[in-house]
């Protein structure tokens, strides 16, 4: 995990006053608190960084700390430790951070700061929780509302189905209703993080990445296709089989069809969301697919159809 | 009607620490339904996430009513342009 400048993160220098502190973070929050910016994964993960930077800033005890140790304010608790541990064994601490407190008991916080773990340092570094931006009054609070992404592919919200998902170490049962698209975003109760003193839990939002790889294209409950035939079915009509989302059906190819030519199929399209026994439309589009490598009789046949027509 | 889909607002001030006044400006704004039932004031479960939004709007940011009254009117053309948005790029996908 990278240093984590909680200055710059509040755009604020070394010597701000705490007053410094507290107009910037209420400027900052104003700008990207989650309510404000409804789907928008930056601001959020910019506000957590905010609550973060004046969660430490903003307690001069803390503050101190993270002044002190700079860059490797993450190991603080562990270089405290140590230092401890020799200055008691009489010995002093030589070591600096580079080696590392992999042995023995201080080895607790080893491989433990990665990306997701910035809350750590004060959960570990200070003993709290992530504390909150909301001041005393967050006590019984609602949950963490958690966002989580799920890829399905088109063909697998062709029907209702049960998923099992694993949210932070639980597993979760839902039914994800058929014709859900593609970066639709679906809110279940409940599956948030746990509620603050008694709270109620947050929720989960569960956005959908829908990885199309059918011949099919989507617009909402309609599908659209494109369907080659061959110049003599276009020009004279005749019969073609065309792959639906749920199996074959025939077609009638009307004489003197030409490209382009669009037909529906009333509700061979996707089911329309949670809305049973309701689909939309196929639409194929008829793309007439010339001949090549004439041979000489074409040729010849061709120039008197030529001919006919001149 | 079944008082389970309710919390009362005398609850809501207590577990929220909030004051009454507050939820009084928030549905005399319209932004939250306050419902009566048998004397007492109540607001739907389902109002509550609602609820929450405004209070932490109001009590973190220091957002007065009118201004909640202002966000709440931009969210929601935020929502619907963001809805928008996503079913246009889906549509755009016909095309590409």
């Amino acid at each position: 995990m990278e240093f984590i400048d909680y200055y710059k993160i509040l755009e604020l220098d070394r010597s701000a006053t705490q007053a410094d502190i507290k107009k910037a973070y209420r400027r900052l929050a104003r700008k990207l608190h989650p309510d404000l910016n409804p789907n928008d994964k930056d601001a959020q993960a910019r506000f957590q960084q905010i609550n973060e930077a004046h969660e430490v800033l903003s307690d001069p005890e803390k503050r101190k700390k993270y002044d002190q140790y700079g860059k490797d304010w993450k190991h603080a608790e562990q270089f405290e430790n140590a230092q401890r541990q020799q200055n008691t064994q009489g010995g002093g601490f030589q070591g600096g951070f580079g080696g590392g407190f992999g042995g023995g008991d201080q080895g607790s916080y080893s491989g433990s700061f990665d990306d997701d773990t910035f809350s750590e340092f004060f959960e570990q570094m200070f003993g709290g929780g992530r504390g909150s931006t909301r001041g005393s009054r967050q006590s019984h609070y609602k949950g963490q509302d958690f966002n989580a992404e799920l890829q399905l592919n088109l063909r697998d919200v062709y029907t209702s189905q049960k998923q099992t998902l694993t949210v932070n170490g639980r597993n979760i049962r839902l039914t994800i209703p058929a014709g859900v698209e593609h970066g639709q975003t679906i809110k279940i109760k409940g599956h948030g993080g746990p509620g603050v003193q008694g709270g109620p839990k947050g929720d989960l939002y569960l956005t959908f990445n829908i990885i199309n790889n059918t011949p099919f294209k989507r617009e909402k409950e309609n599908l659209f296709k494109t369907e080659e035939i061959d110049l003599y079915t276009a020009l004279l009509g005749g019969e073609i089989t065309t792959e639906t989302f749920n199996g074959k059906v025939k077609l009638i190819v009307k004489p003197e069809t030409q490209t382009g030519t669009k037909i529906k199929l009333r509700g061979k399209g996707f089911p329309k969301y949670k809305k049973v026994d309701q689909f939309g439309d196929l639409f194929i589009t008829y793309q007439v697919v010339m001949p090549t490598n004439l041979s000489e009789k074409e040729k010849q046949l061709f120039k008197e159809l030529q001919k006919l027509r001149s | 009607m079944n008082l389970e889909e309710f919390v009362s607002t005398h609850e809501l001030c207590e577990r929220y620490r909030v004051e009454q006044t507050f939820i009084r400006s928030l549905s005399d704004s319209g932004l939250i339904e306050v419902v009566e039932i048998s004397h007492k004031k109540y607001i739907h479960c389902d109002k509550l996430t609602e609820f929450e939004k405004m209070r932490r709007l109001h009590y973190d940011l220091e957002i007065n009513v009118e201004g909640l009254e202002a966000i709440h009117h931009l969210l929601k053309q935020v929502k619907q342009l963001q809805k928008k948005n996503r079913q246009l790029r889906n549509r755009l996908n016909l095309y590409e």
